[in-house]
């Protein structure tokens, strides 16, 4: 497994150089001027020059690209260009917080989307099946945004159990996972359609199998039935959707942290760009794109620990 | 199901068993401006809003505009005791306060902090605002405790460009060569609050100075929190996780956040003035009867009806009120729809006329545009919207892209300022020296000139009015309206003295601001 795993990595590095190139050439043709977005539009036309000068913003563009090159192969991704904080050290103290959210959200999505899955394919056709399809089709059809603002107005301003700004202030753990909560489930919630709906179908083709009907006949009990043999079984087309709709989450993980007040990579993401901080854009986009490759390669091997039968060559 | 219900209800119990933690911690004020980080929290390099409100409560000039005020009138010693002046007002003799302390340990500040200070802020190099010092001929320290200015022209204000704003902002020589570019995210100051702490993206930490010179403040620390959502800060605030926020500039917004009985919202100067800038070198408007016409078609009372009349004001005149030097009885030209359709067609556009032009996303610039948008409509110019993102527009319109370009700003109360950067020559956009002269006039440099270095104050403002009159005649620009800035404030909140104005764009935190139980 472990040559799988060193090959899959290497055969990640065309495409992280590729994502690299594109989008150090797509922010540097965006309309937009860093020096004016940092100094603020008082700043004289001196200082603005000074400040590009200072940045290699003058520079042709491939001369910018050689430097940036030479800094990421000496494993430096460079400094901000706003606060002139190494960028590894930014993406550092913000990824702890998207990584959370985003494990928080398959944790809401999983606990909630699976066991109305297997509920709704135990009663297949009936109006519990009926309902609860219904609500994951308006899950679906919700935007992220539109959630996280009717969680914020009920568990937050009416009913005051969460806060309105979720980013944690003590740094304790019980204080960072009471700042979780609620981000984690507005986000877990979209999660949950997905995951209700192919766990039905999942354990619907699998209560069709020939062996279930034998541990029916041999009088294993429905519980056992249902979490030993059934599930066991239909959790590899849960773990593709989970794996699969990491991205989204990241994706949604942007709406979500802004709506929230928390900090995290989407949150830095709009924040770079908005300045026109390069160096940082750039940055992140490296960490986002290998924590997508990341995830597919983790998926894959969840796979193999869930189904035998599946060999990582 | 059973355990769905379980899980369901442990959950429940394990969140209702939770309650929102409102700031107890009575001492530490919580606001948030309407922005999304920091910047560079350097006063000589960021001109950017949201860092303005930070340099205020870090840093001191030699004098300050007392707290709650921005009227020149009102300025009064700050790091300096007092100060003298030679007859022909070129030499300046400050003498400081002793025993002032920087913050953490970097000492007493002494006229070295001063004259690194000054020249750091006249050059370029270092500094955004190099040119407000370009009449600096020399910054002496005569002793530890007496500073020397020495001017190669007069300038229309000394005591603003060495006053708590900007360039005026004194640093500890010490801390910004020790620390050098990491000083814009290290500031160094002796204001009533010390930098504590910056996390990007969410908020900035400041600690009391309980050495500060006017006496320890009363408050322990002040979290600034950055929430570009006016929905999140308003939530923020009624949950009372926010004492104060930066507010939307709407009449709706204020009469909505008063409702309550309790709330004090907060409307005070400086105006930002709308002023729709009219490139006159590009076509249509090279030809002065379309500029005219394009005045004659903006409805001003519209305007102000749409932001509302507690925010917004009415103004003529191309320096905003309240500035020293602005023209209160102009000449302008009124709204007759008629008078603009004829004309557009003496200039040869009897069928109208479509121009295509650049404007931000951002609601306070997009909405106004789209209100003059159809009143222009109404006479048959047509303005075809290229709608951009903030950032990028600010690009666009300084490389000449926009004929008509929608501006708001507010400047150091002096109407050279105002006047310089927008309207004189050398601020052209898209040439070396750009600042934000947009409409490429040039006609009333002369009087921008002299009125610089002009001793008799008389005179300054004859030589002020005329240049504000030329530029509404020959529209250079169309002054539209002024949006006065407004901030929500929690009743705990004493800020210890009256906010009528507020340099800083923001109410300033002093050492006698208290939160009550």
């Amino acid at each position: 497994m472990a040559r799988y795993i060193i090959q899959r990595l290497l055969s990640t590095i065309p495409t992280l150089f590729g994502i690299l190139t594109i989008v150090f050439v797509m922010i540097r043709i965006a309309p937009g001027d860093p020096a004016l977005a940092i100094l603020g539009d008082n700043a004289s036309q001196e200082a603005l020059n000074a400040f590009r000068e200072r940045m290699g913003l003058n520079d042709p563009m491939i001369v910018q690209y050689w430097d940036f090159l030479k800094g990421l192969f000496s494993g430096s991704l460079g400094t901000s260009m706003v606060t002139g904080t190494p960028v590894t050290e930014s993406i550092g103290e913000v990824l702890p917080f998207t990584l959370e959210l985003a494990f928080g959200a398959i944790f809401f999505g999983v606990i909630i989307g699976v066991p109305l899955g297997i509920i709704s394919a135990l009663w297949r056709n009936g109006w519990l099946d009926y309902f609860f399809r219904v609500v994951s089709l308006l899950g679906l059809s919700f935007p992220a945004f539109l959630t996280a603002i009717l969680l914020i107005l009920w568990l937050s301003i009416e009913w005051r159990i969460f806060p309105v700004i979720s980013t944690p202030t003590s740094g304790g753990l019980w204080d960072r996972i009471y700042n979780l909560i609620l981000p984690a489930l507005s986000l877990g919630l979209i999660m949950v359609a997905y995951i209700m709906r192919s766990a039905r179908s999942a354990m619907l083709d699998v209560l069709g199998e020939d062996y279930i009907r034998t541990a029916r006949a041999k009088g294993a009990p429905g519980r056992r039935l249902i979490w030993h043999h059934a599930l066991r079984n239909a959790l590899i087309p849960i773990v593709t959707v989970v794996g699969l709709y990491f991205g989204l989450l990241i994706g949604n993980a942007v709406l979500t942290e802004i709506i929230f007040n928390r900090p995290g990579l989407g949150k830095l993401i709009v924040l770079s760009l908005n300045q026109r901080d390069y160096t940082t854009l750039q940055g992140l986009m490296v960490v986002s794109a290998l924590m997508i490759v990341i995830v597919n390669l983790l998926t894959d091997i969840c796979y193999a620990l869930v189904d035998p039968r599946v060999k990582l060559k | 199901m059973k355990f769905v219900k379980s899980t369901m209800a442990a959950a429940l119990l394990a969140t209702s068993a939770l309650t929102l933690p409102t700031i107890t911690q009575a001492q530490e004020l919580t606001m948030a401006v309407a922005a999304q980080s920091a910047g560079q929290l350097d006063p000589h390099v960021s001109t950017r809003t949201e860092d303005k409100v930070v340099f205020a409560m870090v840093f001191n000039g030699l004098v300050r505009f007392a707290p709650g005020s921005m009227s020149s009138d009102a300025i009064e010693p700050d790091l300096a005791e007092s100060w003298e002046t030679s007859e022909d007002g070129l030499v300046w003799t400050f003498t400081l306060r002793q025993g002032v302390q920087f913050h953490g340990d970097y000492g007493e500040m002494t006229a070295e902090d001063v004259v690194y200070s000054l020249n750091r802020a006249a050059d370029p190099d270092r500094s955004s605002v190099a040119s407000d010092y370009r009449a600096f001929e020399s910054v002496e320290a005569v002793d530890d405790y007496t500073v020397r200015i020495t001017l190669s022209e007069g300038i229309p204000s000394l005591l603003g460009v060495v006053a708590n704003y900007h360039g005026g902002n004194i640093v500890s020589a010490r801390a910004a060569e020790e620390l050098g570019e990491n000083f814009a995210t290290n500031p160094v100051g002796t204001g009533p609050f010390a930098f504590g702490e910056l996390a990007e993206g969410q908020f900035v930490r400041l600690t009391a100075h309980e050495g500060y010179f006017r006496g320890a403040p009363q408050l322990d620390a002040i979290t600034i929190r950055y929430i570009s959502e006016t929905s999140a800060r308003d939530l923020a605030f009624q949950t009372g996780e926010l004492h104060m926020i930066e507010g939307e500039r709407e009449n709706r917004w204020v009469e909505n956040t008063t409702s309550g009985g309790e709330i004090a919202v907060d409307v005070f100067e400086p105006g930002e003035l709308r002023t729709l800038h009219v490139n006159t070198t590009a076509e249509p408007f090279d030809d002065i009867r379309v500029r005219q016409a394009l005045a004659h078609a903006i409805n001003r009372e519209e305007l102000i009806a749409f932001a509302g009349d507690v925010v917004a004001r009415g103004n003529e005149a191309p320096v905003p009120d309240g500035y020293i030097g602005h023209e209160s009885d102009i000449d302008f030209l009124p709204y007759d729809q008629d008078r603009a359709r004829e004309l557009l067609a003496e200039a040869g556009y009897p069928d109208g006329v479509t121009v295509p032009i650049a404007i931000t996303e951002r609601a306070s610039l997009f909405g106004p545009m789209q209100v003059i948008q159809a009143q222009l409509s109404q006479v048959g110019i047509n303005l075809e919207f290229e709608v951009m993102e903030h950032s990028a527009w600010h690009a666009a319109i300084r490389d000449d892209v926009s004929p008509l370009v929608l501006y708001g700003a507010a400047r150091f109360p002096v109407a050279d300022t105002y006047l310089t950067q927008f309207y004189h020559s050398d601020s052209i956009v898209n040439t070396p020296t750009a600042v934000t002269n947009f409409s490429h006039c040039s006609l009333a440099d002369e009087q921008i000139v002299a009125a610089r270095s002009e001793p008799n104050p008389e005179r300054q403002q004859e030589l002020w009015s005329e240049a504000q009159q030329l530029l509404v005649t020959e529209v250079c620009s169309i002054p539209l309206f002024e949006l006065l800035q407004v901030w929500a404030r929690a009743p705990e909140v004493d800020l210890g003295y009256e906010l009528e104005g507020s340099l800083s764009l923001g109410p300033v935190i002093t050492e006698q601001t208290t939160l009550s139980e």
